[in-house]
């Protein structure tokens, strides 16, 4: 299967049945192979379930979202699961084995071989610092090790496309950098980074495009700076308050 | 291979939970071990130990001398006689003395036993025409014995001790009336060779428990509670798999592994198989000690069934009931508090509603009714046929049956609620 070239999504909306409105309302947008999307917005405003429809957890009510190759075939089921890797907000992992342990069962998953294991997890336990601790018991490490570890699960097959929802909440500012490093590291490898984030300063550096999102509607999308550049402000910040203002 | 990796992983998630395996292995260990011992020093405290008895006999006559020589000879008491004590500091005797049981024979026991016996009599040759009566007689009333025992007591078994002192009245009362049926008639003749041989040929009641196997060994503690307590530990693995499951479905691993290329089946198989070899090695562990320590401590040893593979079907059946309770309560949980405590109270009260503590028996019969929807009173109840009764395949068909029906409501019961939160 030739390699992944676009992800289209067309007007999707999601309303769930206990709610009174949509949490999310005719949202498009596209997003180029290798490219770093940042859905930002506020809590509340839809990004969690936004990446969720994008990565197969939940179904839209209405819209359509396509994986295509460059020859224009779609990519779907079993063949789009092996090269997405999902790293959701919350610490998805097993806290009471090691990062090893995890890491081995996860990419056993994937069918990966003992080897490929092996050095995929020493390789992203070392970038990530984790080296010293990949033998010891999760539930003693901190916020930032934890969100690490999650980040370091999602990545243990290669994955054409990453999720990431909220990948640095709740962790102090050292790994916080420590860990957009490592995705700027990762998208210049190639991969598709899809990323939700209420964090906008700490988006306008690292995507290279923004989907500006509040209560269900899209405000704004295109290329970061361009964005910046068009509503004459000074950072993402202006950008989102002036766009959402009026409303 | 990934479903060898779930089975991987979740040996390493079961051996890190501590609290868990304490409460499979450990619990029901401490469990079988001390309630087979209290039950067999209860069986041997009624079947082999003397009870202690303090008797004040205050009697004038000889009747009273001769019941505390029939409760002597009986075996059964440990006598200690204190005369000098009336009825109410007999009471406090025995609770100062820390004794169980006491009892007081008032002064007229003799003299009101033999004018009872005489008027009997009396009665008796009048009907036959033999003599003459005196109409005017008042009714004579019985003196009272006293009997004391320690409020913790059991009330079954100060009944039976009640009731042997009752028998040897009988006998005691019988003498008289027969010593005064030949008074009456004025034979001169001592009856001492009648009253002999209506005393000596008394009926023997044997004890035949019914079972199927003449070859099984009479029912005792062990028999009873090895495979009853296993059966509670193995549905207490309900606080481990069942917190095990919240733990993905809460903690977003679910969501991580729906992303994935792999699938329900693989994930929760290798939760079943894993906890399947527990509820196995529960069984292992606790039989082999009911088969090979018992013995050492002086408890009966565990004697297992001659239909050794409807043995092994009822354990496969019951491990599997066990493990399907345990998903099911995992999957209806929203909190891993919720899955402990919903898990462990309703293990406890399906414990005591199947039988695990007292036998469905003695329940009065809307709680009989109610038992019979308890999984571990079928499990028992299969046990029971094979342990205790030596049954056959055929009379084990109910109770595979009733497990059948239980594992399939709570399989499909977690699959249709996984299936409702887009889980699975």
């Amino acid at each position: 299967m030739s390699a992944l070239a676009n992800i289209t999504i067309k007007d999707i909306s999601k309303k769930y049945k206990s709610a009174s409105f949509e949490s999310l309302s005719n949202v498009s947008f596209s997003i180029e192979a290798g490219k770093t999307i940042g859905i930002l917005g506020p809590n509340g405003a839809g990004k969690t379930t936004l990446i969720s429809i994008l990565c197969g957890l939940i179904e839209a009510t209405k819209g359509s979202v396509s994986y295509q190759t460059e020859n224009g075939d779609t990519i779907s089921g079993i063949a789009l699961k092996k090269i997405i890797g999902f790293v959701p907000q919350e610490y998805a992992f097993y806290h009471e084995l090691t990062p090893v342990q995890n890491m081995n069962y996860f990419g056993s998953l994937y069918n990966l071989k003992k080897e490929e294991i092996k050095n995929k997890t020493d390789s992203l336990l070392s970038i990530l610092g984790l080296a010293d601790v990949a033998h010891k018991k999760i539930n003693t490490f901190s916020g930032g090790m934890k969100r690490k570890v999650n980040l370091a699960i999602g990545l243990i097959h290669s994955p054409s496309i990453l999720f990431l929802d909220e990948p640095t909440v709740g962790v102090d500012v050292q790994s916080k950098l420590s860990i957009i490093d490592f995705l700027t590291e990762t998208s210049q490898q190639g991969t598709t980074i899809i990323y939700t984030s209420h964090h906008l300063s700490e988006a306008e550096d690292f995507c290279d495009q923004i989907l500006l999102i509040s209560k269900g509607n899209v405000v704004a999308e295109g290329p970061t700076k361009e964005l910046i550049q068009k509503n004459s402000t000074d950072n993402l910040q202006s950008l989102f308050i002036k766009l959402t203002e009026a409303e | 291979m990934k479903l060898m990796a779930s089975i991987k992983k979740e040996v390493l998630l079961l051996l890190s939970d501590k609290v868990g395996l304490s409460i499979m292995f450990l619990m029901p260990l401490l469990l079988v071990f001390i309630i087979t011992i209290i039950q067999d020093s209860a069986y041997k405290m009624v079947n082999e130990n003397k009870v202690s008895l303090i008797i004040s006999n205050q009697d004038k006559g000889a009747q009273g001398e001769k019941l505390i020589q029939l409760l002597n000879e009986s075996g059964l008491f440990e006598l200690q006689q204190e005369n000098d004590l009336q009825s109410a500091a007999l009471k406090n005797f025995l609770l100062d003395e820390n004794k169980l049981t006491a009892l007081y024979i008032p002064a007229n026991f003799s003299e009101k036993l033999k004018e009872k016996a005489s008027q009997i009599s009396q009665t008796l040759t009048f009907e036959l025409g033999l003599s003459e009566i005196d109409q005017n007689t008042p009714e004579v009333k019985l003196p009272n014995l006293d009997f004391y025992h320690d409020p913790v007591l059991q009330e079954n078994y100060s009944y039976s001790i009640t009731n042997v002192i009752a028998s040897f009245l009988n006998v005691i009362e019988n003498e008289l009336m027969i010593a005064s049926i030949y008074t009456e008639v004025g034979i001169e003749k001592s009856p001492e060779d009648f009253k002999a041989k209506i005393m000596s040929n008394k009926i023997v009641i044997n004890r035949i428990p019914a079972k199927n196997d003449e070859h099984m060994i009479n029912p005792n503690s062990t028999q009873h509670n090895v495979p009853a307590w296993t059966i509670f530990a193995m549905f207490f693995m309900v606080v481990s798999l069942g917190s095990n499951i919240v733990k993905e479905r809460v903690n977003g691993s679910f969501l991580r592994l729906k992303t994935m290329p792999t699938n329900y089946t693989h994930i929760l198989s290798a939760k079943m198989i894993v906890y399947m070899m527990v509820a196995v090695l529960q069984f292992i562990l606790i039989f082999s000690i009911g088969m090979l320590v018992f013995p050492l401590i002086g408890l009966p040893k565990l004697v297992l069934p001659s239909a050794f593979l409807a043995f092994i079907v009822m354990m496969l059946m019951c491990s599997l009931a066990a493990v399907s309770y345990a998903l099911m309560i995992g999957a209806l949980s929203k909190t891993q508090e919720q899955s402990n405590g919903i898990g462990a109270i309703s293990i406890i009260i399906f414990a005591a509603l199947g039988g695990i503590w007292v036998p469905t028996f003695v329940m009065p019969e809307y709680l009989q009714i109610i038992s019979s929807f308890s999984p571990m009173h079928w499990c028992l109840e299969g046990f029971y046929i094979l342990f205790l009764k030596g049954g056959s395949w055929s009379q084990l068909f109910p109770v595979i049956g009733f497990l059948f029906i239980f594992i399939a409501v709570c399989q499909i019961t977690t699959y249709t609620k996984l299936k409702l939160e887009k889980l699975i």
